[in-house]
């Protein structure tokens, strides 16, 4: 190999070398609350570890030569007639093959029979999207609220989430437990977490539902609260809620209620509707 | 009567004449007379064809199909550029200036989208205005990503680089033209008429129940389709059919190839995005349920719809960028393009591979479980062909003579950019990770990484490269220079900040969000205003040296592909007898090699008395 080839390989490896080393240390994901958070985090990090000597192969490659093989001012020579390498080009071929393969099962079909496996039903919650609010069901309790502010849920405890919409596309995601899935008007779509973690929306504002579909002015603000409770704590919040949701008061728990006020009046007037919605500010 | 005027004068009488008809229509029915939606579609579509009949169909074309001469073209001087000139070389300066002056006004919006977004409440715009401002920003870049360089370079380039004197239809590529000003239109009308909530990609229900401004959007995309399958079987049917004399396919400019593999997929999807379009128009003012549920519609069908041909118009933004910046590498490195049948044999194997890979944009749309897995699967292979362009790139790099001219800047930046948006994409693409990143700042960050770092930078590297061949003048390359660096850094410290906004819950088309981001935010507004700032360079350089530029030679860069032979500006039929093409253009380092001759224009007839 000459002497540029030896120092390119240099540089790829101390870059490699460095770059994966930021990429197993830096804290690059917020605080993850559910067994599927550690399932994605884990596939996040592989894929990293894997790109880091792709991306400083070709980086390596790349600055050397901007660097080395600049032509001097009013040099107009031309370089080597290299048409080619197929002996390289068939490895470089063969090589992002593999990776490709290799990524597919691993953290791809991996991870997906990861999930499958955390998936269960010891506790199921309905939630509906509306423009826009969230009205939330638990079903196993005889509890249902609208226009909802927070959900709770058991640690430890396999929860579904039984999705749908009554309008127009919604999804729920909750950042902390890495998972997402679209509310889709006319059907049911289930999403299923494993909280592991203690904690709330003060605690960490990515424990929350945001809907994370574009369903129109109220989208942002689109969001409920999510608490990750100790069994015993769990029982209590569902029997103060009952008694919120029976007795009609929306005070003290703050259930439910008007999320940002300016949501008022905007929005679709009914299906084939085609005169604009009055907007409010 | 001016072209221009008399197509507006015409549209309008359209318009008239659609909405009358529409008014007649629904009183011989029993309906009332006036309903908002159908008088939008009724009176666009009159509009529009009486527009095109304005412009020049009439004159040039329909007058011929009931037996009337048309019109002899005795336009000349700057006048053609408002005319209907069948000029390749017309029409693509037409598109690149009203494509381009579309790319400064939609980079306006993301401004005022930025200011919103420097801090975490409401600033300024209310909901409905965020929104609307987002979504045109949106809907302009795609548009402009996906016909600036086949519509610009693609009509000027290709007919010169395969030895002709025009593309195979001329009246046809001036038809795809002016259908452009009529999407500008279209566009400030969506803003007029409310503006709409679904972004750029239109997502039913909501697209067929928001604010009448999202027809506006459905008409438009409908539009701008048209253009695009015409123009491209324009250039499919110039590179099969004029090409010149020993231009065989291996020999053909990698640029070509880009731009045919572009063609191949605008021809063959862009007819499900207006099939999209015209089934949300159709639930919005027909009655029609294609995507309601509760009249055995599905609101999810509206999506595969959509994305089978919006994932394709990817390559489409991002191909024709690759075959510029291959094409700039390789004639200043002055070496031969490394790999050249590898690469071409990659940009054909995205092209097939990019049918089949639309529903990752659905891994959270509620699909039936498994139906993740293949598109998974296709969406990580369709890297390997991506990786053949990087090895072309990097093998021509490699012991070449550098000249770091402002083209070769763009072209490299477009490797660089884009190596950190195709990576960013293989992390969407595993299903588990797509279950937390769709829907975020990641996905914003990955698309403008791969769509402006990779397309856009490939434009202005074109730009910049033909800038000399087309208006006959030289760009200051100092301010090249500047302008380069300038969009370079502010383009990097705006997006790079995006991928970690997604992962730490960031969700896109907000304009509310986390207190806790808005550090972070208001360093990518400020990146983001400085990025903006850059393209008063440009803009400044671009018109002082079309003006006032020191005259350019035929070949300043020392380039071969044909278009360098000629002089600059071309003449009117670019080559004054058929070239004759010897061998590829990259026959770099090797003393005598020719990629054509151009041969002399034929003497003329010896004078008789």
């Amino acid at each position: 190999m000459n002497r540029d080839g030896v120092i390119v390989t240099i540089l790829w490896v101390a870059m490699t070398a460095i770059g994966e080393w930021l990429a197993v240390t830096a804290r690059i994901m917020p605080l993850g609350a559910a067994e599927q958070a550690a399932v994605i985090d884990e596939a996040f990090t592989l894929l990293l570890v894997l790109a880091v000597p792709v991306a400083t192969l070709v980086l390596a490659f790349f600055f050397y030569s901007i660097l080395r093989f600049r032509a001097k001012d009013g040099d107009s020579e031309d370089g080597p007639p290299v048409r080619g390498n197929n002996a390289l080009a068939l490895v470089w071929v063969l090589g992002s093959l593999i990776l490709a393969v290799y990524i597919i099962f691993n953290p791809g079909l991996k991870g997906i029979r990861e999930l499958e496996a955390s998936q269960g039903a010891d506790l199921v919650i309905q939630i509906e999207g509306v423009q826009w609010h969230w009205n939330v069901r638990y079903p196993d309790y005889d509890l249902s609220y609208d226009r909802a502010l927070q959900i709770a849920l058991p640690v430890d405890t396999r929860v579904r989430f039984d999705i749908t919409s009554q309008d127009v596309l919604h999804s729920v995601w909750i950042p902390a437990f890495r998972m997402k899935m679209d509310a889709v008007p006319g059907r049911v779509t289930t999403l299923y977490v494993t909280p592991n973690k203690v904690g709330d929306f003060s605690m960490d504002p990515n424990l929350r539902v945001q809907c994370a579909e574009l369903c129109g002015t109220g989208h942002p603000l689109m969001r409920m609260d999510v608490r990750v409770l100790e069994q015993d704590e769990f029982q209590e919040w569902i029997q103060e809620a009952r008694e919120q949701a029976m007795g009609g008061g929306m005070e003290g728990m703050d259930m439910s209620g008007e999320m940002g006020g300016e949501m008022s009046g905007e929005g679709m007037s009914g299906q084939g509707a085609d005169d604009s919605a009055k907007e409010s500010k | 009567m001016k072209p221009v005027f008399k197509g507006i004068l015409w549209a309008l009488l359209g318009v008239i004449l659609g909405v009358a008809l529409l008014v007649v229509i629904r009183l011989a029915f029993g309906l009332p007379a006036w309903k908002a939606g159908p008088a939008v579609v009724m009176g666009y579509l009159f509009g529009l064809s009486g527009w095109l009949l304005g412009v020049g169909v009439w004159d040039y074309w329909a007058r011929g199909w009931l037996g009337r001469p048309n019109k002899p073209y005795t336009t000349t001087g700057w006048r053609r550029y408002f005319d209907f000139d069948t000029d390749h070389k017309v029409i693509g300066i037409q598109y690149g200036v009203l494509l381009v002056v579309l790319f400064l006004i939609a980079g306006l919006l993301a401004m005022v989208v930025r200011y919103e977004l420097m801090r975490p409440g409401r600033d300024l715009l209310n909901s409905a205005e965020y929104n609307t401002m987002m979504s045109l920003h949106g809907t302009t870049m795609v548009f402009v990503a996906v016909a600036t360089i086949m519509g610009a370079f693609g009509n000027y380039l290709v007919p010169i680089m395969v030895g002709a004197d025009d593309m195979a239809y001329p009246r046809l590529n001036a038809l795809s033209f002016w259908f452009v000003p009529p999407v500008g239109i279209l566009l400030l009308g969506a803003a007029l008429a409310g503006g709409y909530d679904t972004g750029w990609t239109g997502y039913t229900p909501l697209a067929s129940l928001t604010r009448m401004g999202a027809m506006f959007y459905n008409l438009a995309f409908l539009t701008i389709g048209f253009s695009s399958i015409l123009g491209s079987i324009n250039i499919i049917t110039t590179v099969i059919t004029m090409r010149a004399p020993g231009l065989t396919w291996g020999r053909l400019p990698i640029f070509v190839w880009s731009i045919l593999g572009t063609a191949a997929l605008s021809m063959l999807f862009t007819q499900f995005v207006g099939l999209a379009m015209i089934m949300t128009i159709l639930d919005r003012v027909a009655g029609f349920s294609f995507f309601d549920p509760a009249r055995g519609g599905n609101p999810i069908l509206y999506q595969h719809v959509f994305w089978f041909y919006s994932h394709p118009a990817v390559y489409v933004m991002i191909l024709p960028a690759f075959g510029i910046a291959l094409e700039i590498i390789s004639h200043f490195a002055r070496k031969p393009l490394f790999a050249y049948k590898w690469a071409v044999a990659g940009m054909l194997g995205v092209v097939v591979m990019s049918a089949i890979v639309w529903a990752h944009h659905m891994f959270t749309a509620g699909l039936e479980e498994k139906l993740a897995i293949p598109f998974m699967i296709s969406t990580e292979l369709i890297s390997v062909p991506t990786g053949m362009v990087f090895l072309a790139a990097l093998g021509t790099l490699w012991h070449g003579r550098l000249n770091l001219k402002t083209p070769m800047l763009f072209a490299l930046a477009v490797i660089f950019n884009f190596l950190i948006g195709g990576i960013t994409g293989v992390f969407l693409s595993d299903v588990p990770v797509d279950m937390h990143l769709q829907d975020t700042y990641f996905v914003v960050a990955h698309f403008h990484y791969t769509i402006v770092g990779g397309g856009i930078f490939g434009l202005f590297a074109g730009i910049y490269y033909w800038f000399p061949k087309m208006t006959g003048r030289m760009y200051n390359e100092k301010l090249g220079k500047l302008h380069f660096w300038w969009m370079f850094l502010g383009f990097n410290f705006t997006f790079l900040p995006m991928f970690w906004l997604g992962i730490n819950g960031m969700n896109r088309r907000i304009a509310d969000y986390m207190p806790q981001l808005g550090g972070l935010n208001m360093w990518v507004s400020m990146a983001a205003f400085f990025l903006g700032a850059s393209f008063i360079v440009f803009v400044y350089n671009m018109v002082v040296s079309w003006v006032r530029g020191e005259q350019a030679a035929a070949n300043p860069w020392g380039a071969r592909t044909l278009e360098w032979l000629i002089p600059s500006p071309p003449p009117l039929h670019n080559f004054p007898g058929a070239p004759r093409v010897l061998d590829d253009p990259y026959g770099y380092g090797v003393p005598g090699a020719v990629h054509a001759r151009v041969a002399p224009a034929p003497a003329p007839a010896p004078a008789s008395d």
